[in-house]
């Protein structure tokens, strides 16, 4: 309990820096689409003229943008990406850290197990991502809904945080088991980052070409787009079912790892 | 009974460092020096007992436990100072040494008190503006606060002013008077020699010897330089135990292990200017046991 109160005390300042960040995220965003919407030009039409890549690179794809909705559906692919930042991060330094900073020393001579150590970091690195989870999804319910002219927000809201909450878990475990394997987990972190940067791309490389749509597997941004949970029938199992096994198998990876490695000291 | 057992202990790692098939252990209520120069293995050694880092063959025990299986049950009796102290930056020293004391099922609040009036430490500090040497007394507190039955020390010493270490070695005494077994590594003999009872010796991975501090003291060398007002007859301290004589000028100087009144009665004995004796630093010690060995 100790390990953990002290984990949730010293990522609070970073946990409020992110939070204000998503905000600023929705805000900027959801002012934009007003802007947008307002100066009389169709978005449509104007984006009907941009060709399919730079649509798909943008993020843009299918959606309606002149609807609340779905301008809220291509902001979601940038909160996305903050949130799987932050959490892999997060999974990879919280780990990392006590080698990074040379106090193992300290906290690894105490009469605690390695994998109590590990359960209390994960448990306060989960209770990081949920709050800025949660910060999100308020965020984007007030300011959302404030722009939305009487659509229905609350629901696609939902799901797409759902989701979300599910990738950053996926990735604060990717970040944490990368921290676990690596003996200069220093380096975890970055790996952890460029992990993640290169899924994104795949994913934007599916939308570009249909042909290596069966790469979708391998890049945990296909698995719950937001052109799919709100548009296109919610979660698929598949997807669901693929990303519990992952962060299963992950969390396992990092505490038996963790515990068999030795200690960078 | 012993507190700690090591037994072939063996942990490579990278490419030549390491150690190699190290035994000895450690009695109950005993000071024990483990010495040797930087390198040597002996943080090695004391970060696989701690199973920091796991043996790659041999164990060890702890209060007759193995180290590595019941890691967590034997450090509750541990206390354990690092040779260099890092420790969470943002922290006060008094929320550091409480939240190590939260590891530990006991009030250790008095002790804290205590032990920082001791050492002279500032408990309203930030971590951040300490010194060297105070973060070294943090390091110290934050070992003994909870009355380990057996100390760990890896080279204690360095950063701590002398007046500090003399403090620090009288609360070492006192500690070790109420039952703690204490493990003192360092490279500095003389500090050893004060205040353990038995030292191993441990030189590129391999214990060179395990002994008590006075009979090891009886078997080393002992320098001597001894200048004359005319070049001496080399032959003068042809004695037995006299080792490497050379003459210089008016310069003489030898190494000499035995019964020293011999000497000092030759000394006696000639008009001398000057005279040093010198004890052996470790490099030496060494010297003498790696000769012994070839």
């Amino acid at each position: 309990m100790n390990i953990f109160l002290k984990e949730l005390k010293s990522h609070r300042k970073s946990l409020v820096f992110w939070s204000i960040g998503v905000f600023l995220m929705v805000v900027s965003g959801m002012f934009k689409y007003e802007s947008l919407s307002s100066s009389g030009q169709p978005m449509n039409e104007m984006l009907e003229g941009m060709p399919k890549s730079m649509l798909a690179v943008l993020g843009i794809g299918e959606f309606d943008i002149s609807t609340a909705t779905g301008y809220y559906g291509l902001l979601f692919i940038y909160l996305l990406l903050m949130a799987t930042i932050h959490a892999a991060m997060l999974g990879a330094t919280i780990i990392a850290k006590e080698e990074r900073d040379k106090t193992s020393e300290f906290l690894f001579v105490k009469p605690v197990s390695r994998n109590g150590i590990i359960t209390a970091k994960l448990a306060a690195a989960f209770v990081n991502i949920l709050i800025l989870n949660i910060v999100t999804f308020v965020s984007s319910l007030v300011l959302v809904g404030k722009y939305s002219n009487g659509e229905v927000v609350t629901g696609d809201i939902v799901v797409t945080m759902a989701g979300m909450f599910i990738l950053q878990l996926l990735f604060m475990v990717i970040g944490s088991s990368l921290a676990a394997v690596k003996r200069k987990s220093k380096t975890a972190a970055s790996l952890a980052t460029g992990v993640l940067l290169l899924t994104y791309v795949i994913s934007v490389a599916i939308d570009l070409n249909e042909n290596i749509e069966g790469f979708k597997y391998f890049t945990p941004f296909k698995y719950f787009e937001a052109k799919n949970v709100m548009f296109g029938g919610g979660f698929e199992f598949t997807f669901v079912l693929l990303s519990g096994v992952l962060i299963a198998a992950l969390t396992v990876v990092t505490f038996i790892f963790y515990k068999k490695r030795d200690l960078n000291v | 009974m012993n507190v700690i057992e090591i037994k072939n202990l063996t942990k490579t790692y990278g490419k030549a460092r390491g150690i190699s098939d190290i035994s000895f252990s450690v009695e109950e209520g005993e000071i024990f020096g483990f010495i040797g120069p930087n390198g040597a293995g002996k943080s090695t050694t004391i970060r696989t007992l701690l199973s920091l880092i796991y043996p790659t063959s041999g164990s060890a025990t702890i209060f007759g436990k193995d180290t590595v299986q019941f890691a967590p049950e034997i450090k509750k009796e541990i206390g354990y100072l690092p040779s260099e102290v890092f420790y969470y930056d943002n922290m006060k020293v008094k929320d550091l040494l409480n939240y190590s004391a939260s590891f530990y099922k006991k009030d250790c609040s008095k002790r804290i008190r205590e032990l920082a009036e001791i050492m002279d430490l500032d408990l309203n500090k930030k971590i951040d503006d300490l010194s060297l040497g105070n973060k070294k007394k943090v390091g110290i507190v934050q070992g003994l606060l909870h009355e380990p039955k057996l100390i760990i020390l890896d080279e204690p010493t360095s950063g701590l002013d002398p007046l500090m270490q003399q403090k620090f070695f009288e609360l070492l005494e006192e500690e070790n008077r109420k039952g703690a077994t204490i493990l003192f590594s360092s490279h500095i003999l003389t500090e050893v020699q004060r205040l353990c009872n038995r030292v191993a010796i441990i030189k590129e991975g391999k214990i060179v010897t395990v002994e008590k501090i006075s009979t090891l003291k009886e078997n080393t060398y002992k320098k001597f330089k001894v200048e004359t007002k005319s070049t001496l007859d080399p032959n003068y301290f042809n004695l037995a135990g006299v080792n490497k004589l050379e003459v210089k000028d008016n310069l003489t100087s030898f190494l000499f292990k035995g019964n020293i009144n011999e000497v000092m009665r030759k000394i006696a004995d000639i008009e001398i200017t000057n005279l040093w004796i010198e004890e052996p630093d470790l490099e030496e010690i060494f010297m003498h046991y790696y000769e012994k060995e070839a």
